[in-house]
């Protein structure tokens, strides 16, 4: 097992760049999850790290060895594709014993490596199989067995579960985290999806447009999003944002005015100056239908989702702006109907004019 | 209920009347069947039919059998060059299988490198041999192997290979070997291009997994790539085994229809040709040149159907 | 790209360069000697024409003692209407079978699926006595007949392919409205397989323009050889004259040339959609 370090690395393609200035460091055994929107590297990062693709400028770092100019087969990584790339031709066996036939293994510690692999992950009756002959979910399965079989220091997986129905992607995450844990070993895993880095990682990175927008545990990027753009990444349905001004500045403290409404925030002190415009950001499920002390939002009822477990409500606020609010349970708020949602000021981010959080309590 | 019947009636308007005689079918179809069967089908027939006779002096043909086939494989008078003409289109399709084919596959594989620059130029002039007539093809490398002109042998000689020169298109030993090379210069482009379709073909995942697994570049090739190509080596082959053994007009514009030296380079499309028009002292004969053609055609369709059953079966075409 | 390249890569492109030059070297070398006296050609085979050996004296003596513009007519003639009736033939002929069902279908479509496995050239002794009946020996009409039947079924297999690839919808709507089956086939789909028209090009073009045997067979009276045929016999009475057989060569070589390097990516771009297929 092995740590995963980036150093100030970059990649362009001609003139075109689509990483910059990466620095990223990966604990040996962590799961770390690079999340981001389409287009924003995540996976060219994940290919240079394999060596599929060479970097224009920096280090990588697998293992305390310089790993730049070795190729993907000398850097005992291991990684699992989208499409599960199985050999069409090879039964499920052959795909499996397929990388030890580089690494002079002699038979029996090949039988035992593909078969210990196929117990894990329930493939043993399989094994004689071709690629064609088997579903989707067990196709990944194999692919991720191929990847085991090597024992690598690092694990890749490169968005594995797109392909895969809902109710199987829901399974094979699980499989996926277990499988961690049973190895211990270091995973470095891509998604577009928020989800599945909310529920696997024990850090996730956060990319967008070839950069880093933020680094840390879920529960930390929920929390406490550095920027506009981790803020509404992060969380489903996404952060609702109000365009507000500073109404008071004193020290730590800020009063801040939105939508017809005034809140206090304890701000990085000289962030903020009065006058200036700001974003206030309040997630969905912080609203609260009640509450003395919170900011009332007041408005229409446009849309209502009910779903059971809880209910979105679509408001379109007499300031102009749109706002959900989640409300748990069932509701009786209809469309038409004018509705308050309460504002806690310990639920509230506030974002500057670059985008900022001007909030001071991340860690 | 008139409704019903009303909608009804309507639909049956809509699709194409299959109560009445579809008459548009047959008229899309008449004149592809009949100038096919009647100038491709029919003739085919007939020579196998008219093989089955045998003509004198006087024109008149009577029913013979099998008797011209017997003639041709072991009368001696026949049967030397017969069995000359098709070994020779053994050692010309085999040549061409070997180095045909294997240069083709070298390039194709060259050329369906990632991001190769240029690739589409090679293509392009690496294929344009093929789009030459054989004829012209033919006659340019007499040209260059002339002695006379001295061509070959000065570029021989300054790569150090000169004393290998010598008058090979004359040469009984070595001019099958050079016809069938020439033929092997043209044609290359046509292998290239299906197996470079066929690379193409395969995804770029299954490429880089095997990278990711520790195979190097020739161990991708062997493992992955030859593999998933096998289809389309077969129908090269089969291709190239159909073509060779049709094969007529190199050898007619190089070595004219005696293809001399000494039939050294006759192949079934000469013998053919000399058998059903004659040439200088032998008299022509439609009967023998339709027995000639007819196991012309025998061996063609051996050959297709080892492909058809014994090789398509075993060959898995994958999709992807 | 634009990065360092790797040693691997150049090895790859000497390999290719060199391969290309065995492969345009031959054609090349006809090329510039066609323009050089004899003596020149002689002398110095691999040398570009200069102010003192240029010439076309060789070409002088093929107008002269043949009939190239009309060999190139012939080849013309047959080569466009074959693939014309090949195309328009060819197309109704797959765009019923791939539209209708009807019984026999997959019966006619094993029938064509011969012509394209089996040489048609076997069955020229029956084709000569046709063409002698009917009157036909030593015309282009003989040669077009041929061509267009020998076609057929490559053209019908590959132009089938791309109709089905219409979508239904288009043809179900135009039923709809009542169209009749003709005026379907006639507006909707000729013009929608355009690019098979090229596929089924390069299949058939070259093989028709460059081919010996037929003319041979055929057509070799005066005033209906084809090109192919036309130098093949002129090189075969001139064949110490070295500079009209180097200038009936290139005047062989030029249009195909031309016509092929202008075209080059249809042509290239059909042969690997063909070949997929």
């Amino acid at each position: 097992m092995a740590d995963v370090s980036l150093q100030g690395v970059g990649k362009s393609f001609g003139a075109v760049e689509i990483l910059r200035d990466i620095n990223l460091f990966v604990r040996d055994g962590e799961f770390v999850v690079f999340v981001g929107p389409s287009g924003c590297g995540k996976s060219t990062l994940l290919r240079i790290i394999a060596g599929l693709e060479t970097v224009s400028g920096g280090e990588i770092r697998i293992g305390d060895r310089r790993v730049n100019e070795l190729p993907p087969a000398d850097r005992k990584i291991a990684m699992v594709f989208q499409s599960y790339a199985l050999y069409p031709h090879m039964t499920v066996y052959k795909n499996m014993a397929f990388g030890l036939k580089f690494v002079k293994t002699n038979k029996a510690e090949v039988d035992r490596r593909v078969r210990q692999a196929a117990e894990i992950l329930k493939l043993s009756g399989l094994l004689d199989r071709k690629p064609r002959e088997l579903s989707g979910g067990q196709r990944q399965r194999v692919a991720i067995g191929r990847a085991i079989v090597r024992n690598p220091s690092v694990f890749l997986f490169d968005e594995p579960l797109s392909n895969l129905d809902a109710a199987l992607r829901v399974n094979t995450r699980l499989e996926i985290a277990k499988l961690h844990r049973d190895l211990g070993a270091t995973m470095i895993y891509v998604t577009h999806d928020q989800v599945e880095a909310m529920t696997l990682a024990s850090k996730i990175v956060v990319l967008n447009q070839g950069r880093i927008e933020q680094v840390g545990a879920p529960l930390e990027l929920y929390r406490y999003p550095r920027n506009l753009f981790v803020a509404g990444f992060i969380g489903s349905p996404r952060m609702n944002f109000i365009k507000g001004q500073v109404l008071k500045m004193d020290g730590v403290s800020a009063t801040i005015g939105f939508a017809g409404a005034k809140a206090d925030i304890e701000a990085i002190p000289g962030s903020l100056k009065p006058g200036d415009p700001v974003t206030v950001g309040i997630r969905p499920e912080h609203m609260e239908e009640t509450g003395a002390e919170a900011a009332p939002l007041r408005g229409a009822i446009e849309a209502v989702e009910q779903l059971g477990e809880s209910s979105y409500v679509y408001m379109k606020l007499a300031s102009g702006d749109d706002v959900i609010v989640r409300a748990p349970g069932e509701t009786d708020a209809a469309p038409g109907g004018s509705y308050t949602a309460h504002v806690p000021s310990r639920a509230l981010h506030v974002f500057d004019a670059f985008g900022v959080s001007v909030l001071p309590n991340h860690p | 209920m008139t409704d019903l019947t009303a909608s009804s009636a309507q639909s049956m308007a809509v699709a194409p009347s299959r109560s009445r005689f579809p008459v548009h079918i047959a008229v899309f179809l008449a004149p592809a069947l009949a100038i096919y069967t009647l100038f491709s089908i029919y003739p085919l027939v007939d020579t196998i039919r008219l093989s089955l006779y045998a003509g004198d002096e006087t024109g008149a043909r009577s029913f013979v059998g099998l008797q011209n086939f017997q003639t041709l494989l072991t009368d001696p008078n026949w049967s030397g060059h017969f069995w000359n003409a098709f070994r020779n289109n053994l050692i010309f399709f085999s040549i061409h299988m070997v180095v045909q084919n294997g240069i083709g596959l070298g390039l194709a594989m060259l050329l369906s490198l990632p991001r190769l620059a240029g690739g589409s130029i090679y293509r392009t002039l690496i294929f344009l041999p093929t789009m030459l007539s054989v004829v012209v093809i033919g006659f340019i490398w007499q040209l260059i192997l002339n002695p006379l002109w001295g061509i070959a042998p000065s570029l021989l000689k300054a790569v150090g290979l000169g004393s290998l020169f010598g008058p090979w298109l004359g040469q009984e030993s070595t001019a099958l070997l050079t016809v069938s090379l020439i033929s092997v210069w043209q044609f290359v482009g046509i292998p290239m291009m299906l197996i470079y379709a066929a690379l193409l073909n395969i995804p770029d995942d299954l490429l880089d997994a095997a990278t990711v697994d520790g195979a190097g570049p020739f161990s991708v090739f062997w493992f992955v790539r030859l593999p998933l190509i096998l289809p389309t080596l077969g129908v090269v082959s089969i291709l190239t085994f159909v073509a060779n053994f049709n094969a007529f007009d190199l050898i007619y514009a190089v070595k004219g229809a005696l293809a001399g030296p000494n039939f050294s380079t006759d192949i079934l499309g000469t013998f053919f040709y000399r058998t059903f028009f004659g040439f200088q002292l032998q008299v022509g004969s439609p009967t023998m040149g339709a027995a000639v053609a007819t196991a012309m055609l025998v061996i063609i369709l051996i050959g297709v159907l080892i492909y058809l059953f014994g090789v398509q079966r075993r060959l898995q075409r994958h999709t992807f | 790209m634009g990065m360092t390249v790797r040693p691997g890569r150049i090895a790859v492109h000497i390999a290719l360069i060199l391969y290309t030059i065995l492969a345009l070297g031959p054609i090349l070398l006809i090329l510039i000697n066609a323009f050089k006296t004899r003596r020149a050609i002689f002398a110095d085979p691999l040398g570009f024409p200069d102010g003192q050996s240029f010439t076309t004296i060789g070409f002088d003596r093929v107008f002269a003692n043949s009939d190239f513009g009309l060999y190139f007519l012939n080849s013309l003639t047959v080569t466009v209407v074959s693939l014309v009736l090949i195309v328009l033939i060819g197309a109704m002929a797959a765009w019923a079978l791939t539209e209708y069902r009807f019984p026999g279908n997959t019966l006619i479509g094993l029938y064509l699926a011969i012509g394209i496995m089996v040489p048609i050239r076997l069955g020229s002794v029956s084709i000569l006595r046709m063409m002698v009946e009917l009157n036909l020996v030593n015309t282009l009409t003989a040669l077009i007949l041929v061509y267009v039947a020998q076609g057929l079924p490559l053209a019908i297999l590959i132009l089938g392919e791309f109709i089905q690839q219409v979508p239904k919808d288009l043809r179900d709507a135009a039923r709809c409205d009542g169209v009749s089956e003709y005026r379907i086939f006639a507006s909707i789909i000729l013009p929608l397989i355009r690019p098979a028209i090229a596929t089924v090009a390069v299949f058939t073009m070259v093989p028709v323009w460059n081919d010996l045997w037929f003319p041979l067979i055929l057509a070799p009276g005066d005033g209906k050889q084809t090109i192919t045929l036309g130098v093949q016999q002129f090189i075969g009475q001139y064949v110490t004259d070295w500079n009209a057989v180097l200038a009936s060569l290139t005047l062989a070589i030029a249009p195909v040339l031309v016509l092929y390097l202008l075209s080059s990516r249809y042509l290239v771009r059909g042969l690997t959609a063909g070949a997929v297929k």
